[in-house]
């Protein structure tokens, strides 16, 4: 009896025991990429056959259109993309980089959660010898080697609110403005909040910001700020969102208050976004938004792998790659609409 | 044709109604996944697992000492990023009120185990003596402490994140490092507490009927006021474990870990209603979810399809539960 119990406790740690060694049975693959004991499927050097995409969150269009275009890209090379997003926790994120790079891929392009949390995955990926991309959010700087490419967020986004500024001076009347800043935590989110007050600083007296609302990229933080900073100032005229997934939180409130009305219609407030996406598409079309600034997310996301491609053929591949994008604005709008990624998705729905 | 119906019958039985069942399914998904997943049995993808699975393993112990005692604390993740952001804001290289002290990194320890034993004895307070529902209670805790986190964060920093936090605190985080062993330590003692000690047995009692335990002489209060301390101070390392990890102090480290940590609890065979479970049976179910995820992630299926599978196996656990719990009263 006493032995059949010895047993009974030992049996916990027997299979505990077994499990752990059959897991430390390393199969003898390799990419050539992770020193001495190197997982994965054996591919010969500079062959990309699999790649792990791992994106913070798929909440909104860009990323969704962002992830499609990957994945169609990677499907037309022949390549199998490994994919994990990690619904903004940046502890699952590095687990699952980690587990693409035991899986033993030929590259890794992550959408971070913020700049500074990605570093100790660049750091994992540069340790195994994988190229590593950050795909529209840099890094803060590092020593960690990785491609950003990314778009010029202060530029673009000055570019729209210039524009924005220009509507406003037409009025004749100095106007009241806010801006729904994004994850100040995040480069992009600073990147335009720069890019507006470097707009507003040289507008001079035509506008004024009486409110700066801070959303953590959050739609519901976004309604609640609009409707907050609507309250104490009935009369803001122009709002710039910093990026357009907040576009229908501003329809939200400004129809509650009747003041949602087109480009054309008296008592219209001046609308501006970031992202270019298929609401800000419609919306521009429909006249009630009146410009935003459309980064490249096609264009982005074939850099992205291009970048992967060519690290791995041994060629010297940039730090940074910069999206120039452009505003897009009523004037201009027929002119480059087929360059916004977002009347693309909306064409295509 | 060679075994009998009835042979059958109690061999299921045996394994159904095993306290190793969970330990078996491990061995299952392993045997699942192993030949068709590149990379799952390598080494790199063990010490991934292993080290992947200790926030969980901590948390998930402190659930089981407060679901033994018939109570849930759902504060654990809000008092990851509160801790996260405490421990950083007395350590961290810009803000930091100790920063470039060498007493830097014992304090922000200190002040992150501090913060969670707070929060964890005034959940038991609550409950124990204010007779509050745990439910409730820690519910509020939760939102109490996730939005004491972002307003800290902010004020000191003008940030939620919190970064440049020092060398010898990041070394907490690395594999196999101190951190590792801490955790490893503090499971073995809930453990040895547990099976072991006078405390644990009590704890038991308070679960099982906590009238007839304060008759009996329990210390029925402090049992519940105990659990809930300790729950805070496994959650607190948690946090020390994922803001060194992550090399940055944040509310929102954790924040999805919530379904993970009773999950794990309740695979393992823990009773939702107390008076039930083990400190081992919970590392079991947390190897369970763990390797789980870890195969899934590994052989491509979607982060949302895992994440249905995951709340799938919870639900079928906690089905298993009454079953198991049938078939043994049955025998």
């Amino acid at each position: 009896m006493s032995q059949l119990t010895r047993l009974r406790s030992c049996l916990p740690a027997a299979v505990l025991g077994l499990l752990l060694l059959l897991l430390g049975c390393d199969r003898p693959t390799g990419n050539g990429t992770s020193g001495a004991n190197p997982p994965g499927p054996a591919t010969s050097p500079g062959q990309v056959t699999t790649i792990g995409v791992a994106f913070e969150s798929l909440m909104t269009e860009f990323w969704v259109a962002a992830f499609d275009k990957l994945k169609a890209d990677c499907a037309a090379r022949g390549i199998t993309m490994l994919e994990a997003v990690a619904d903004g926790d940046t502890a699952r994120q590095f687990d699952q980089v980690k587990n693409f790079l035991n899986r033993g891929v030929d590259g890794v392009i992550i959408v971070p959660k913020d700049g500074k949390t990605v570093i100790p995955m660049i750091k994992a990926c540069n340790a195994a010898g994988v190229p590593v991309v950050l795909y529209n959010r840099p890094a803060d700087p590092t020593d960690a080697r990785h491609t950003a490419v990314a778009p010029d967020n202060v530029a673009i986004t000055k570019e729209t609110v210039t524009y924005l500024v220009s509507l406003a001076r037409k009025t004749g009347r100095k106007q009241k403005a806010m801006i729904l800043m994004g994850d100040l935590s995040d480069v992009n989110a600073i990147g335009r909040r720069d890019g507006f007050e470097a707009a507003i600083q040289e507008a001079g007296d035509a506008v004024e910001v009486v409110s700066r609302v801070p959303t953590d990229w959050n739609q519901e933080k976004a309604l609640a700020g609009l409707q907050s900073s609507l309250q104490a100032h009935p009369d803001i005229g122009l709002i710039f969102a910093s990026s357009d997934f907040m576009f229908p939180s501003i329809k939200s409130v400004l129809s509650s208050l009747g003041r949602w009305k087109k480009h054309n219609e008296p008592g219209h407030v001046i609308v501006g976004g970031f992202d270019g996406d298929a609401t800000a598409y419609q919306l521009l079309a429909d006249g009630y938004v009146d410009a935003t600034g459309v980064q490249d997310v096609y264009w982005e996301a074939e850099q992205a792998l291009q970048v992967i491609l060519d690290a791995k053929a041994g060629k010297a591949v940039p730090a940074r790659i910069d999206d120039k994008g452009f505003a897009i604005t009523q004037s201009n709008l027929k002119e480059l609409e087929p360059r916004m990624w977002g009347a693309v998705v909306a064409k295509k729905k | 044709m060679t075994t009998h119906p009835s042979n059958a019958a109690r061999l299921t039985k045996d394994i159904v109604g095993s306290e190793y069942f969970v330990l078996f399914l491990c061995l299952a998904v392993f045997l699942a996944f192993a030949p068709f997943t590149p990379g799952f049995a390598s080494r790199g993808n063990v010490a991934n697992v292993l080290v992947a699975c200790l926030p969980l393993l901590v948390l998930a112990t402190g659930q089981t000492l407060v679901l033994i005692t018939a109570g849930i604390d759902l504060s654990v993740t809000a008092v990851i990023g509160l801790g996260s952001v405490v421990g950083s804001l007395v350590m961290g290289g810009d803000a930091g009120w100790l920063r470039g002290s060498p007493l830097a990194t014992p304090m922000a320890v200190a002040a992150m185990l501090g913060t969670g034993a707070l929060v964890g004895c005034l959940n038991g307070l609550c409950i124990a003596w204010l007779r509050m529902p745990a439910f409730m209670v820690t519910l509020t805790s939760m939102m109490f402490c996730s939005g004491l986190a972002v307003w800290l964060a902010r004020q000191a920093v003008h940030a939620e994140s919190i970064y440049n936090l020092p060398p010898a605190f990041l070394a907490l985080g690395h594999p196999g490092g101190l951190g590792a062993l801490l955790v490893a330590l503090a499971v073995l003692v809930a453990h040895l507490l547990l099976t072991r000690t006078l405390v644990g047995r009590w704890f038991y009692a308070v679960g099982h009927n906590p009238r007839a335990s304060l008759v009996s002489g329990v210390p029925v209060a402090g049992v519940i006021v105990g659990a809930y301390v300790l729950s805070g101070l496994f959650a607190s390392m948690a946090s020390i474990l994922l803001t060194a990890r992550l090399e940055t102090g944040s509310p929102n480290h954790g924040k999805t870990l919530l379904l993970d940590v009773i999950g794990a609890a309740v695979i393992g065979g823990t009773s939702l209603f107390g008076g039930k479970g083990r400190v081992l049976w919970s590392v079991y179910g947390v190897l369970f979810l763990t390797l789980l995820g870890n195969g899934l992630n590994l052989v491509n299926v979607s982060d949302f399809l895992i994440t249905i599978i995951k709340g799938g196996v919870i639900l079928i656990a906690a089905l298993l539960d009454v079953w198991r719990s049938r078939i043994v009263r049955g025998s």
